[in-house]
C-alpha cells in the first residue's frame, strides 16, 4: 500500500483511494464484474449500514463518495468539510473494507449498468457511442475491447456473488494507493493506512495488459441509428505513453492539432472555424474520459495501452465523408510537414503553463500524483517542465512522422443512413461540400485536395451494425 | 447562533462612471486568477419573434475578432498564455471566462476589452458561425433530457422568452445565417458597460485590477436600449405533453410548477430550494422509495434554478421499470400535495440547511471554482453578498415557510407535466 499525504490549511478534505484493478480484469464472458463490484462498494451499503442510511449520512454533511472505474484503475473519491473529516474517513473505510453485498442493491446497480449501455450509450450519447465503437474495433477480444460497465448479455448473467468474487480477488492492500490532501490529511491517512491494511495482501501482477492487437488494414464500423447528424471517432494504436522518449514532442503535435475543447487546434480551425462543419474537433494521445462533459481530464484513468484518437463532433450526414477526409488530411499534413515555428512555440507554451492550472484543486492534484506513480513520470507538470523546454520543432516533426503515419486506421460512425456513407467511402466517391457564404481560394484549393483524398479500406473490413447489437 | 458565511472570502466592488462594475475577490490560492465577464443578457433578452437562440449565437460571434485582435491572434495569445478559456449562455446571462497565471492578468484584461469595445466581423464569418451553432444543436439533440426540457418550456410558457431553451428553436437556428444586421443591433443593445459585471478572482490585488479595468474599459460608452420582457400571465390549468423518442431510452417524467423570480428579501425562494433538496433529492424519502426500495426509477432530482423572472420548479425522474411512468408521476404529484398539506419535521429541515451549506462550501476549492459558483449570483444581483443573503434565508426558513410556499406554488392548475418515452 502506498499512502500520499498533502496536508494544508484548507477547510476541505480530499481523499482518493485507487485500486489497480479495472475492467481489463473482467474474465471473458463475465464483462462488468469490475464495474459492479466497485458500484457495490460505493453505492451498495455496508454490513452495518444500508445504502439509504449512507445517503442520509452524506446528505446532512453535503459530502460525497464517488467511484470511477476504468480499464486498469478503480478510484474512490471522498470530498468533505474538515468538520466531518474523521467520521467521513470512517465511512470510506467501512465502504471499502466491509461491504454489505445485499441482493437488492446488486440488482439495482446491475440494472443501472445495463441501462448505461442500452439507454446511455446506444440511445442518448452518439458521440460516446462512436468512441466506444472505435475502442471495440481497435481492441476486439483484448481486455480493453469492452466498455468499462461490461456488456449487456454478460451483465444480465452476473449475480451478486460475481461482484464479491471480483472484490475478493482484486481489492488487496498490495494494489492500492491512498492519497489524502487538505484538512487533517495526516490523521486521515494514518486511519486509512490502518483500516486498508486489514485488506488481504495482494500484489498487482505487473504488465498484465497485453499489447493492442495489430491493425494490418483499415477497419470501419458504421452504427446505424436514428439521428439528425453523424458522430465520428477515428484512431489507431499508439506505442507512446508518458515516459516514452517521444511523448513530450508528440504531445506538442497533438496539442497543436487539436487541444481538447480549445479553439486553437488545426482541426478546430479547419473544420469548425473556417468551414462551420460542426461544433469542434480534437486530438488525443491519452484516453480522455467523458470529453463532452468536461473541459479538464479527470485523473485516474491511466492506461498502459493508448490510442491516438481524433474526435470529430457530429456533422450533417451529407458532410460526414468530407469531414473524415479533411480530418485525415490535417493529420497527414502535420505528420509530413510538422509544425511551423510559431505553432510549435504556442503549443509548447500552452502545455507548460496550462498543466499548472489542471493541478490546482487538491483533489485533482492527488489524482494526478497517483497517475504519475502509474506511469513512473511523477506529477505531469514537473515532467513536462523537465522535458518540454528541451524539444525542438525537428523533434516534433520526427515524432509525428514516426507515430502519426500508420499504415491503417480505424473509424467509427454513428448516425442515420450508414449504408450510403459506407458505400461512398468504399467507392472513394466525390464528397463535394457547399457553403452558405463565399470562401477564399486557399480554402477551396484545400477542399479540392481533401475531397480527392483516397481512403483505402476493403469492404470486408467494414460493417454496418444496428445500434441494438452494440455492446450486447 | 449566527451561522458562518457560505461565501467565506472578502471582496471589493469598483463601480466605474460608465456603469461597468468590477467585483474583485482575492483568494488564498497562489499563482492563478480567473476572470468572468458577465453580460446581463441571455435568452431572456430574445423578446422578438424568430430571434430565439440569438444570445447564445452572439456568444459565438464574440470569438470572431477585432481589427487589432483577429481571431487567429486572439486564440494564439490565449494558447501562449496556457489559459483555460470558454463561454456559456444561460437564460439571464452570457459569461466569458478565463483562468490563467495571475501574472498574465494584465494582458488578458487588455485583450478582452478590445473585443467588447471593438468587435468586428464579416457577414461571411457570421454565416459560417451560424453553421457551427447548428452543429451544437445536433450534438445536443441526441440527448433526451435536452428534448424534455425543450418541450417543458414550450408547454409551460406562452409569451415569456423562457419558453425556449438557450439554444433556441431549431426553426430559428436554421434562419440565423440571414440575421447579420440583427446581430450588429444585438451587440449595440446589450454589450454595454452598465449591462456587464466583471469578476476577477484569485491571486490578485483589487486596486491594481481596478486601475487596469479603468484604463482599458473606461472608454466603453453606455447604451440606451431599454429591454421590455413580456410577463407571463398566471397558468390557468394543468398542461401536459408527451414526447416519443426514436432511439432506445428510459422513460422520463418532468413535473413542473410555476416558481417565483429570485428574491432574497423573503424566505419564499429559499423554501423552494429547501423543498427540492428535502423531498426530491438523494436525501429524500421519495428517492428511497422510488430508486432504492421499489426500484421503479433510476434517478430522481429537482431544481428550482434562480431566475430574474418567474420560472419553474421542476422535478424529473428517469423511470426504469417498464409501465411505471404513471406511478412515478403520481408519486411526485402526491409528494407535492403532501407538502402543501402538512409541515415537514424541523429536524429534517436542519439537515437540509446543513446540506446546502456544506455542498456550496465544498465547491470552493480553487480560483476557477469560486468564480464559477459566484457568477450566477452576480448575474442576479451584481454582488457576492447575494450568496450570503440567500443562505441567510435558508437558515431562517421554518417548516411553516415551506408549507406556505408549497401551498402557493404547487397548485394543480399551475402544473405542467411532460413525459418522454421510446417510440413503440
Amino acid at each position: 500500500m502506498q499512502v500520499l499525504v498533502r496536508e494544508d490549511a484548507s477547510p476541505l478534505l480530499s481523499v482518493r483511494v485507487v485500486f489497480m484493478a479495472g475492467s481489463a480484469l473482467d474474465p471473458p464472458g463475465r464483462e462488468g464484474m469490475a464495474w459492479v463490484a466497485a458500484q457495490m462498494l460505493a453505492h451498495g451499503g455496508t454490513r452495518r449500514r444500508s445504502y439509504k442510511q449512507i445517503l442520509d449520512f452524506l446528505f446532512a454533511r453535503g459530502a460525497s463518495v464517488d467511484v470511477t472505474v476504468d480499464k486498469e484503475m478503480t478510484c474512490f473519491r471522498l470530498g468533505c468539510h474538515a468538520d466531518h473529516a474523521e467520521e467521513m474517513t470512517e465511512l470510506l473505510a467501512e465502504l471499502l473494507c466491509d461491504p454489505g453485498w445485499r441482493e437488492e442493491d446488486f440488482l439495482r446497480l446491475r440494472d443501472d449498468a445495463v441501462h448505461l449501455l442500452e439507454a446511455g450509450l446506444r440511445g442518448e450519447n452518439d458521440e460516446e457511442l462512436a468512441r466506444e465503437a472505435l475502442y471495440g474495433l481497435l481492441f476486439g477480444q483484448h481486455p480493453y475491447g469492452h466498455p468499462c460497465p461490461g456488456r449487456v448479455s454478460s451483465l444480465r448473467r452476473l449475480d451478486a456473488g460475481a461482484a464479491r468474487e471480483f472484490y475478493t480477488a482484486e481489492y488487496g492492500r498490495g494494489n492500492v494507493i491512498a492519497a489524502c490532501g487538505g484538512a487533517r490529511a495526516e490523521s486521515v491517512a494514518a486511519r486509512l493506512r490502518q483500516r486498508l491494511g486489514g485488506l488481504p495482501a495482494r500484489t498487482r501482477s505487473a504488465g498484465f495488459v497485453p499489447a493492442a492487437p495489430a491493425l494490418p488494414a483499415s477497419r470501419m464500423i458504421f452504427v446505424e441509428k436514428p439521428a439528425s447528424s453523424v458522430a465520428v471517432s477515428l484512431g489507431f494504436p499508439l506505442g507512446v505513453r508518458r515516459g516514452h522518449a517521444d511523448y513530450p514532442a508528440l504531445l506538442v503535435a497533438a496539442s497543436a492539432l487539436g487541444q481538447h475543447r480549445m479553439s486553437s487546434g488545426r482541426l478546430y480551425q479547419s473544420l469548425r472555424h473556417h468551414r462551420g462543419l460542426n461544433y469542434g474537433d480534437y486530438a488525443y494521445l491519452e484516453y480522455f474520459p467523458a470529453p463532452m462533459f468536461t473541459l479538464e481530464p479527470e485523473p485516474n484513468h491511466a492506461r498502459q495501452r493508448q490510442i491516438f484518437e481524433l474526435w470529430v463532433r457530429p456533422v450533417a450526414p451529407e458532410h460526414a465523408h468530407f469531414a473524415l477526409r479533411l480530418a485525415l488530411h490535417e493529420v497527414e499534413k502535420l505528420a509530413a510537414e510538422g509544425l511551423r515555428e510559431d505553432e510549435f512555440e504556442a503549443a509548447r507554451s500552452f502545455l507548460l503553463r496550462h498543466c499548472v492550472l489542471l493541478e490546482e484543486a487538491r483533489s485533482v492534484q492527488l489524482g494526478h500524483e497517483i497517475d504519475g506513480l502509474f506511469y513512473g513520470t511523477g506529477l505531469q507538470s514537473a515532467y513536462l517542465k523537465q522535458h518540454l523546454p528541451e524539444i525542438t520543432p525537428d523533434d516534433v516533426r520526427r515524432a509525428a512522422r514516426r507515430h502519426l503515419q500508420p499504415g491503417a486506421l480505424a473509424a467509427a460512425f454513428a448516425g442515420p443512413d450508414m449504408d450510403s456513407l459506407r458505400n461512398a467511402i468504399l467507392g472513394n466517391k466525390p464528397s463535394p461540400v457547399q457553403y452558405n457564404s463565399a470562401k477564399p481560394d486557399w480554402l477551396l484549393r484545400e477542399d479540392a485536395a481533401a475531397a480527392a483524398r483516397r481512403i483505402d479500406v476493403q469492404a470486408e473490413n467494414t460493417r454496418v451494425q444496428p445500434v441494438e447489437e452494440m455492446f450486447e | 447562533m449566527a451561522q458562518p458565511n457560505a461565501f467565506p472570502f472578502g471582496w471589493h466592488i469598483h463601480d466605474f462612471p460608465n456603469g461597468l462594475r468590477l467585483v474583485a475577490v482575492p483568494l488564498p490560492w497562489r499563482g492563478t486568477a480567473s476572470v468572468y465577464i458577465i453580460v446581463h443578457a441571455g435568452s431572456r433578452n430574445e423578446v422578438e419573434p424568430g430571434r430565439s437562440g440569438f444570445a447564445h449565437f452572439f456568444e459565438h460571434m464574440m470569438f470572431r475578432g477585432t481589427p487589432a485582435w483577429p481571431p487567429e491572434r486572439y486564440e494564439r495569445e490565449l494558447q501562449r498564455l496556457g489559459a483555460s478559456s470558454n463561454a456559456y449562455t444561460d437564460d439571464d446571462r452570457t459569461v466569458y471566462h478565463t483562468t490563467l497565471a495571475a501574472t498574465d492578468l494584465d494582458a488578458l484584461i487588455e485583450m478582452e476589452a478590445d473585443r467588447f469595445l471593438r468587435l468586428e466581423y464579416s457577414e461571411e464569418d457570421f454565416r459560417t458561425e451560424a453553421l457551427a451553432v447548428l452543429g451544437e444543436y445536433w450534438k445536443d439533440s441526441a440527448e433526451p433530457l435536452n428534448r424534455l426540457h425543450e418541450v417543458l418550456r414550450d408547454t409551460a410558457f406562452d409569451i415569456h422568452p423562457y419558453k425556449h431553451t438557450t439554444m433556441g428553436f431549431l426553426r430559428d437556428i436554421e434562419r440565423m445565417p440571414e440575421m447579420y444586421g440583427y446581430s450588429l443591433q444585438f451587440f449595440s443593445r446589450y454589450y454595454r458597460p452598465e449591462n456587464t459585471t466583471m469578476l476577477a478572482a484569485g491571486d490578485i490585488e483589487p486596486e491594481a485590477v481596478g486601475a487596469l479595468v479603468e484604463k482599458h474599459w473606461g472608454a466603453w460608452p453606455r447604451g440606451a436600449y431599454r429591454l421590455e420582457v413580456p410577463q407571463e400571465p398566471p397558468q390557468q390549468g394543468l398542461r401536459e405533453a408527451r414526447i416519443e423518442w426514436e432511439s432506445h431510452t428510459l422513460p422520463c417524467v418532468a413535473v413542473a410548477q410555476r416558481a417565483p423570480a429570485y428574491d432574497d428579501s423573503s424566505t419564499e425562494c429559499a423554501a423552494l430550494d429547501l423543498i427540492s433538496a428535502l423531498c426530491f433529492s438523494q436525501g429524500s424519502d421519495l428517492y428511497r422509495r422510488l430508486v432504492i426500495e421499489e426500484q421503479w426509477a433510476e434517478d430522481l432530482w429537482a431544481n428550482a434554478v434562480d431566475h430574474l423572472d418567474p420560472y419553474l420548479f421542476t422535478v424529473v425522474a428517469r423511470v426504469k421499470q417498464p409501465g411505471r411512468t404513471a406511478d412515478v408521476r403520481r408519486a411526485i404529484e402526491d409528494e407535492m400535495e403532501r407538502l402543501a398539506a402538512e409541515p415537514v419535521p424541523a429536524e429534517r429541515l436542519e439537515q437540509v440547511q446543513s446540506h446546502l451549506f456544506y455542498r456550496f462550501v465544498l465547491g470552493l476549492d480553487r480560483s476557477d471554482s469560486v468564480a464559477a459558483r459566484l457568477a450566477p449570483f452576480l448575474a442576479l444581483r451584481r454582488t457576492p453578498e447575494t450568496v450570503n443573503r440567500l443562505f441567510d434565508t435558508y437558515w431562517r426558513a421554518a417548516p411553516q415557510d415551506l408549507l406556505a410556499a408549497a401551498r402557493r406554488w404547487f397548485p394543480r392548475e399551475g402544473r405542467t407535466v411532460v413525459t418522454l418515452e421510446e417510440k413503440s
